[in-house]
């Protein structure tokens, strides 16, 4: 009887159970022995008002990052009404993501996640969400020992509570968050640092149905614990600002952001450095940024990396549709830190030259970069055949390494990645779900540093040294006459499917330099050998993706992907030459 | 593949939460109150991925079509504040009448499952997923549309 009981009870509990989730399984191997194997299970557990996430990983070792087989993410929710309970893993957002912004970036290997309670009280017009917990961040730096490009070497972490408050008024929002960590921060000495870090804001949205705009101002600042006279010390005090307003009319609509982030004024030399420099923008702060976020592979190449300690800029966007077959987009965006800096002539130490800015400053001093895009987008016959093409020139000084300035000269140092680039899409469906998939992609791309000598204002050098060569007697350096003053990229993809089946796509990717660095050990694998292409300049792969039910999709890549620089948002990361091997992918929804 | 047989049954049997979503204008609104009248594409899109803006200009032919039998397509921005102020730009530069949400830290995603963008599911008034649909290749707008009819029962169900 105790039996059939507890299988009543069991079985009234679980019939109102709700079960579901998702697998996702990645492989790869490369003849340069560059090897991973990495598992995600997410599920989701409803019973009532609860929820329950649960995210395995079972990885050795994964593709970035350190090697995990268990439990990596948990979370408890209970919804009731105006009132929401989280107990876990938590991924906020306050506002547009100035005070908070935790996010869980897999390709880039970045987890700004805190482990800990929220509650959020919506009750129309007033919303409030309480969170504390704790989070820790790990990255790969140059300026920690053990950098490793694949392995994160350097770790802070960080005990947070904090309030976001709105209150909404018809078409107006008005709201104010506040958030404290105490963190946790390894220095170059091997030292932990006891910090204090507090933001604080307020913004107000204004919604309609011909222009919206929204306002955001905030304060950060930051304490370091004196361990002699046992107080905290306050040595930062920065601030930030973001507008957006965007204007909707009949033919376009018009889009313009601002920044002006100040969280903490780094000279050159210290700009990248998070160890030595701390108590500034925190990594569960991730603002938005003044640039464009491109769909084009080779532009995202040379995507700018933003420096959310001081930047100003702003990006204006423009779309509409010409006809109800061509629409069209322009983006305009350009930032800068917002002072320039010059070095001593004595001491060779960075100063800062003149007053902040509210608006970019376009002299190289002030590493400033600009991106401008348009692009025409076309539907043709019925939409059956959709084609789009566009123009990128970007430009960014990337860094400046030397600025002496005295009464009468002045010599400049400076390096810099500017390019211009060509995309051009084109799919045609051709009827019984077959359909063909082009795209091509040029770019002129010019890196190097630059030298700008000026006596009594009139400028005497202005030379620029190229980074790129075309080792072309394979010696393994350059010589004097193999540099090139740019390099040519093509990025070609072919691809053929059936929907909702499949779809087969043979990539290359082309350049006309021997890498920097590289020591031209690129295995030629058999597409390349059939296609008959320099191996050392060309990466060439076919991925075949296969929808093996609505649920489930695999992918296998064979061939070689180029490596280098990507970017996300403004976040940027080298990743290593994937080198003549195999990509399995799983993906499975259950 | 005997595709359309795949397709019928709800995937796990089980129901989704009544999520809350957020609206691109403004304001809340839940799973229910979407499946009042009838079934739901919930569509996930990003301003920056071009596939899922292929798919949307069908999705809004098919949210016209079949407004008016109770069907609604919800297409839902995973835009991150980086690109989140883009979204509404962009909706109403192409005209699109269907209903938008924002889900800027992917909570609804991972909650429906999507692992990739775009993806499209199909949920009956039981808050059932029905169907699932990773990615977008030319031509998949016709097997939307099927599934779309199927969860209308406006096209008997068909075995190939």
């Amino acid at each position: 009887m105790k039996k059939l009981s507890f299988i009543l009870l069991f079985s009234i509990l679980f019939s109102q159970v709700s079960f579901n989730g998702n697998t996702e399984t990645r492989i790869g191997e490369s003849r340069t022995g560059f090897y991973y194997n990495e598992t995600l299970i997410n599920t989701h557990l409803q019973y009532g008002d609860f929820n329950n996430w649960l995210q395995f990983e079972f990885s050795d070792p994964p593709e970035l990052g350190r090697s995990l087989n268990g439990l990596r993410k948990l979370r408890l929710e209970y919804n009731r009404g105006d009132l929401a309970i989280n107990l876990g893993d938590l991924y906020e957002i306050w506002g547009r993501g100035i005070v908070l912004n935790s996010i869980d970036d897999q390709p880039l290997d970045r987890d700004t996640g805190i482990r800990g309670i929220s509650i959020n009280y919506n009750a129309h017009p007033f919303e409030m969400q309480f969170i504390t917990g704790r989070s820790t961040f790990v990255q790969s730096t140059i300026y920690a020992p053990g950098f490793n490009n694949r392995f994160h070497n350097y770790s802070t972490s960080y005990n947070l509570y904090g309030i976001d408050l709105n209150y909404t008024l018809g078409n107006h929002l008005l709201g104010t968050s506040f958030l404290q960590s105490k963190e946790d921060h390894p220095d170059a000495l091997a030292d932990t640092l006891d910090l204090k870090n507090q933001l604080m804001s307020t913004h107000y949205t204004f919604n309609n149905t011909i222009y919206d705009f929204y306002l955001e101002y905030i304060m950060n600042r930051s304490f370091e614990f004196n361990k002699e006279d046992e107080y905290y010390q306050q040595h930062v005090d920065g601030r930030g600002f973001y507008g957006n307003v965007s204007l909707y009319l009949d033919l376009f609509s018009l889009n313009i952001e601002y920044i002006n982030y100040q969280f903490g004024t780094l000279d050159p030399l210290n700009r990248w450095d998070p160890v030595s420099n701390y108590g500034l923008f925190q990594p569960y702060q991730n603002p938005p940024i003044a640039m464009n976020i491109h769909e084009n592979v080779l532009m995202n190449r040379i995507s700018h990396q933003s420096d959310y300690n001081n930047e100003v800029g702003y990006k204006i966007e423009i779309m509409g549709m010409f006809t109800d077959w061509i629409d069209f987009f322009g983006v305009y965006s350009i930032s800068s830190r917002s002072i320039s800096w010059v070095m001593s002539s004595e001491d060779f130490s960075w100063m800062k030259n003149g007053d902040p800015s509210y608006l970019p400053i376009l002299d190289k001093a002030a590493t400033p970069f600009r991106d401008i895009y348009g692009e025409l987008t076309f539907y043709l016959f019925d939409g059956k055949i959709h084609l789009k093409t566009g123009y990128a020139d970007s430009y960014d000084v990337t860094e400046i390494t030397s600025n002496i300035k005295t009464d009468t000269s002045s010599s400049l140092y400076y390096m810099l990645t500017s390019g211009q680039t060509l995309p051009l899409h084109v799919s045609y469906a051709m009827g019984g779900g077959w359909s063909i998939n082009l795209k091509l992609e040029s770019q002129k791309l010019r890196k190097g540093f630059g030298r700008i000598d000026k006596l009594n204002g009139a400028t005497v050098v202005d030379t620029f040294y190229s980074d790129f060569y075309n080792d072309s007697n394979n010696n393994g350096f350059p010589d004097q006459d193999e540099f090139l003053d740019f390099e040519t990229n093509r990025f070609i993809s072919i691809s053929i499917g059936k929907s909702p089946y499949w779809s087969v796509a043979l990539t290359m990717d082309q350049t006309n330099i021997t890498e920097a660095g590289s020591d031209n050990s690129h295995h030629e694998n058999p597409l390349e050998t059939f296609l008959g292409v320099d191996q050392s300049k060309n990466w060439i792969n076919l991925e075949v993706i296969y929808n093996l039910t609505p649920s489930m999709r695999l992918s296998l890549l064979y061939g070689s992907l180029k490596g280098g620089l990507i970017c996300t948002n403004g976040v940027c990361r080298i990743i290593e030459p994937f080198d003549d091997g195999f990509k399995l992918g799983l993906t499975t929804v259950f | 593949m005997c595709g359309a047989m795949l397709y019928a049954d709800p995937l796990s049997g089980t129901a989704l939460p009544n999520l809350s979503i957020k609206l691109m204008d403004g304001g809340h609104t839940s799973l229910d109150e979407l499946l009042k009248e009838g079934p739901v594409l919930i569509d996930f899109w990003a301003t920056w991925c071009a596939p899922c803006k292929k798919a949307m200009v069908f999705l809004d032919k098919y949210h016209q079509k079949y407004e008016d039998k109770g069907f609604k397509v919800v297409c839902i921005s995973t835009d991150s504040p980086k690109s989140m102020s883009r979204v509404k730009s962009y909706i109403r530069s192409k005209k699109h009448k269907f209903i938008v949400g924002l889900d800027p830290n992917q909570q609804i995603a991972q909650k429906m499952n999507a692992l990739l963008l775009p993806t499209s599911l199909i949920i009956n008034q039981k808050r059932e997923v029905v169907w699932i649909h990773q990615g977008y290749l030319p031509g998949d707008e016709i097997e939307i549309e099927k599934q779309i009819r199927l969860s209308l029962n406006l096209e008997a169900e068909k075995s190939e």
